[in-house]
């Protein structure tokens, strides 16, 4: 079971946005998946991102593949990682 | 020799002048790059120059807008976040 799949909640470890949590929602190929922080959270907005740039982390959420932000917000409700994804990565 | 040339901030550069004769010329020495903390490469996107010249420059000229952006270098960082999210 790869852990690059539809749900996983990930760490950005490039880039502006580096040490905020984001969640996978479609994977294109084998080195690009579109992620998204929901913006609504952590301020990420929904792009594409090369697979190096992210890290996998244990959560996975259910979600459906492509699902909207509010689903991935109610998904993240019920998993209680709310505060978690909001504070971010403490470095 | 002039008082504030007898220190070694200034370099001493040896010319020789069209008369002939050769001439010490005093210049102040060059910036030194910023480096990275951990692994000492020099950082990308921070400047050098003089403290006047880079005090103009605008916030986000003066280093990259990551984390640790303009201590530790790309691949530091990316390790360091790495590491941490793991525990």
């Amino acid at each position: 079971m790869s852990a690059i799949i539809a749900g996983r909640v990930c760490v950005k470890t490039a880039g502006r946005e580096a040490s905020k949590y984001c969640v996978i929602t479609d994977v294109i190929d084998d080195y690009f998946v579109e992620i998204t922080g929901p913006k609504a959270l952590t301020g990420m907005k929904r792009k594409k991102c090369n697979i190096s740039h992210i890290e996998p982390t244990a959560d996975i959420l259910k979600i459906k593949a492509k699902a909207t932000d509010d689903d991935i917000l109610k998904a993240i409700d019920t998993a209680k990682l709310t505060d978690k994804m909001k504070a971010g990565l403490k470095l | 020799m002039e008082p504030r040339f007898r220190s070694r901030s200034f370099k001493r550069i040896e010319t020789s002048l069209p008369g002939g004769n050769n001439v010490l010329h005093y210049r102040r020495k060059g910036v030194a790059k910023a480096h990275c903390s951990t692994c000492g490469v020099p950082l990308s996107g921070v400047p050098t120059g003089k403290k006047g010249d880079i005090a103009k420059l605008s916030k986000t000229e003066k280093r990259p807008e990551r984390p640790y952006g303009g201590v530790l270098c790309s691949r530091c960082a990316k390790e360091n976040i790495k590491v941490k999210s793991r525990l």
